[in-house]
């Protein structure tokens, strides 16, 4: 159904595993399993999920209030309502749940997950609660033209990457070229753009777009498949099987009643009321609450990346060796790795030994990097500041104290003023990456509200907009103090 | 009192990696006495003269200020002892981001806890005898070189030190404004300021100096009276030297 993991997702959790490693070991491993017993004990069932795949889970305004809904939430309500325990619900990118139950983010992960065979190897699955089974979209205007599966062959197919659609497709349909996409709503767009013939997608999923969009169809894959393979079934860390057993049992319910049919119906409900109006000023809240998080996480990183980067700067210019290398380490390390990396090592990597909530993650990561690059650029305002300044003030008395407070550090940041400037607006446009963690920023909503409206483009048009009004603000401001800077000598 | 000894140099010696820029260098500078150096560039006047107040180490001798010697110090001390000399570069190096009356206010309100308002007295009165009161406010920038090499002499004074070190202040002038600098320094030579002057101003020197001192080599080649020294040098380098700087004039 959807993504397998990535590359970059491996490294994380090999480097929280050794975390995870170092932690256990000195706690001695407990063979006992306390998985259920915890969740009772809490009173509470943490899932994850990523609400961006409608009808299995999506966000949508309910009263005026943003809620997750879809058939996998009313699974996951039945499963707690049985262990009489609350449901709390985190979101987060669909690459990073499985993560999130190694590292005990959550009791459990669901959003229509394979249960597959490589999947098993490092999570503890369910009974399958429900199997879609796959076809395809197209759009209308090609109705004649594919009227089953036979009439695909050679066709351009696209898939989300990573999935068994995309698989199916590259195997049963002859000489089809396969397209990957990391989101079906890119997909979707790929589609009615023509720039894709057919998109291969589970029959949920392509049924509710049909409902929703008269310029899409729908036709059977025609694919004979193993069940075990196509449903889907909720991960649990390895090892809980007190608690898989438990869910098992509401899983056993739901199968003899078929509830998934009313859940399905319900979702499609929520899905009716939420395209009556896909204006974008109908979604103005989504957005706003989009822009606060981002500027949030922009003001937060950029104080404590300055005061970072200044001490690191200042340790660059220490007598003791030991300090001077280990801010060129940090600095060294910090560039040489990718921001994503960094934001999934402190959520992730850091949560295994004391647990930071998503949002904190996100501004420590964006902080702690910005800081290595801020002190790259104080440095390169020190050493531009002349010799002579450094004799003059020496030659008066003055302490080295002094002479960075007064005299270096005002005109080294007077040099680097643009330089900062171009740091904070590339900060603002970098932090759209806590959005993989859940971080309900810019990027995170513009996501939730295409899944929401169907429409590909406007909400990265509103989105883009948001973010140039934001950088353009911030460049005058920035303008304004440069200026008065230069007015003072 | 004429007699106190306020610098004394002893075998002083400084390498630059395997480059021994000054080999032994000795001379005393009395208090009230008006030294000037000359030299062909690359001899080691800056040097020298950088050394006296430990901007650079020595690597070898002693530097006596006052009867203590600087090389055997601690950072401390040192910066204590500093601010008794003055010094004025070849350059001016003000501060560009502190108008002139806070360039002349740092160092006393920071290394001597001067009160502000003091300071600013202290500053003011410094400032009107360089002839630059109505500049107080204004930023470096917008003062002409000669306004900003007197604004550095009155930085320096403004610390009341025992004696000033001078590196070519005039040199990097247009030429008009060399004479506003050099009379600053000749009232100050008058009033029995002691200087150390690295310069080339024959004019300055014959008329305020105690003895001219010629660096070459590494070595003070000659010292003597400026009239003598200009006009009847005895070493061979030096009357070279001088030829070529009388020629220029
Ligand atoms: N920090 C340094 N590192 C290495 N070599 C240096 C350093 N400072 C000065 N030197 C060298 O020492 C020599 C003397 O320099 P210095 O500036 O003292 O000469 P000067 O007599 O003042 O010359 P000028 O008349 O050009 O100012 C020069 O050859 C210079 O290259
Ligand atoms: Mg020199």
């Amino acid at each position: 159904m959807k993504k397998n993991f990535k590359a970059i997702i491996q490294i994380i959790l090999m480097a929280a595993a050794m975390f995870a490693l170092t932690v256990v070991s000195t706690n001695h491993v407990s063979a006992a399993d306390t998985s259920l017993q915890r969740v009772k004990q809490r009173g509470e069932l943490i899932m994850v999920t990523s609400p961006d795949y409608p009808p299995y889970e999506f966000q949508v305004n309910k009263h005026g209030k943003d809620q997750i809904v879809g058939m996998d939430i009313d699974v996951a309500k039945k499963v707690a309502k049985d262990l009489h325990v609350k449901l709390v619900i985190k979101s987060m990118n669909f690459d990073s749940l499985l993560v999130a139950i190694q590292t005990g983010k959550a009791d459990m992960a669901i959003g229509g997950i394979n249960p597959t065979a490589a999947r098993r190897q490092s999570v503890d699955f369910s009974k399958i609660y429900y199997t879609g089974g796959q076809s395809f979209l197209i759009n209308s205007s090609d109705v004649n033209k594919y009227k089953s599966v036979k009439n695909l062959k050679g066709a351009k197919i696209g898939a989300q990457t990573g999935t068994l659609q995309y698989g199916l497709a590259k195997k049963r349909i002859p000489n089809a070229s396969v397209k990957g996409m990391d989101k079906s709503t890119d997909l979707v767009l790929a589609l009615k753009t023509h720039k894709i013939d057919a998109l291969g997608i589970e029959k949920p999923s392509a049924e509710a777009y049909v409902k929703n969009d008269p310029s899409l169809k729908m036709i059977p894959s025609g694919y004979s498949l193993n069940k075990n393979e196509t449903g889907a079934a909720i991960a649990f860390k390895k090892g809980s099987t007190s608690l898989v057993n438990a869910v098992n049992k509401s899983i056993d319910q739901i199968k003899a009643k078929d509830l998934t049919s009313q859940y399905l119906a319900d979702a499609g409900k929520y899905m009716k009321v939420n395209t009556v109006n896909t204006s974008m000023f109908h979604y103005w809240k989504y957005f706003a609450k989009g822009v606060e998080y981002t500027i949030l996480i922009s003001i937060v990183s950029t104080f404590f990346g300055v005061l970072i980067g200044v001490v690191l700067a200042l340790m660059r210019f220490s007598k003791q060796k030991w300090l001077r290398g280990l801010a060129i380490s940090y600095t060294e390390f910090i560039r040489g790795t990718p921001l994503m990396v960094q934001v999934l090592f402190v959520y992730f990597g850091i949560g295994v030994v004391v647990n930071i909530p998503a949002l904190i993650s996100g501004m420590i990561a964006v902080s702690l990097n910005s800081g290595a690059y801020v002190a790259e650029i104080i440095r390169g305002g020190i050493n531009s500041v002349a010799k002579g300044q450094t004799e003059a003030a020496e030659s008066l008395g003055l302490s080295k104290g002094d002479l960075m407070r007064f005299v270096i550090l005002p005109q080294a940041f007077k040099n680097i003023w643009p330089a900062l400037g171009n740091e904070f607006i590339s900060l603002i446009k970098e932090s759209s990456i806590v959005s993989i963690i859940g971080v309900t920023d810019l990027i995170y909503q513009l996501n939730i509200v295409r899944a929401d409206t169907y429409r590909g483009v406007m909400p990265i048009f509103v989105a883009m907009l948001l973010y140039f009004i934001m950088t353009f603000a911030l460049t005058r401001v920035l303008n304004h103090f440069e200026g008065k800077m230069k007015h003072a000598g | 009192m004429q007699d106190k000894k306020i610098l004394e140099v002893n075998h002083l010696s400084k390498k630059f990696g395997n480059n021994e820029i000054l080999k032994d260098i000795n001379g005393t500078v009395k208090s009230g006495e008006v030294i000037c150096v000359i030299g062909p560039s690359g001899a080691g006047k800056s040097t020298f003269l950088r050394c006296l107040n430990l901007l650079e180490k020595p690597t070898a001798g002693e530097v006596k200020f006052e009867g203590t010697d600087l090389t055997n110090v601690d950072e401390k001390q040192l910066i204590n002892l500093r601010e008794r000399m003055g010094m004025v570069f070849q350059s001016f190096n003000l501060f560009p981001n502190m108008t002139v009356i806070e360039n002349l206010k740092l160092a006393p309100i920071r290394v001597k806890h001067m009160k502000d308002d003091e300071a600013q007295k202290v500053a003011m009165h410094l400032l009107d005898r360089v002839g630059l009161a109505e500049k107080a406010n204004a930023y470096p920038s917008s003062l002409s070189g000669g306004q900003q090499q007197r604004v550095a002499i009155a930085r320096a004074l403004a610390m009341n030190p025992e004696v000033m070190l001078f590196d070519e202040p005039t040199s990097a002038l247009d030429p008009e404004m060399v004479g506003e600098v050099l009379e600053v320094m000749n009232e100050l030579a008058k009033e029995g300021m002691t200087m150390v002057v690295v310069t080339h101003e024959m004019g300055f020197a014959k008329e305020v100096a105690d003895e001219v001192w010629f660096m070459a080599d590494g070595y003070i080649l000659e010292r003597n009276k400026p009239v003598e020294l200009f006009d009847n040098p005895q070493n061979e380098r030096a009357k070279d030297f001088i030829g070529k700087i009388i020629q220029n004039v």
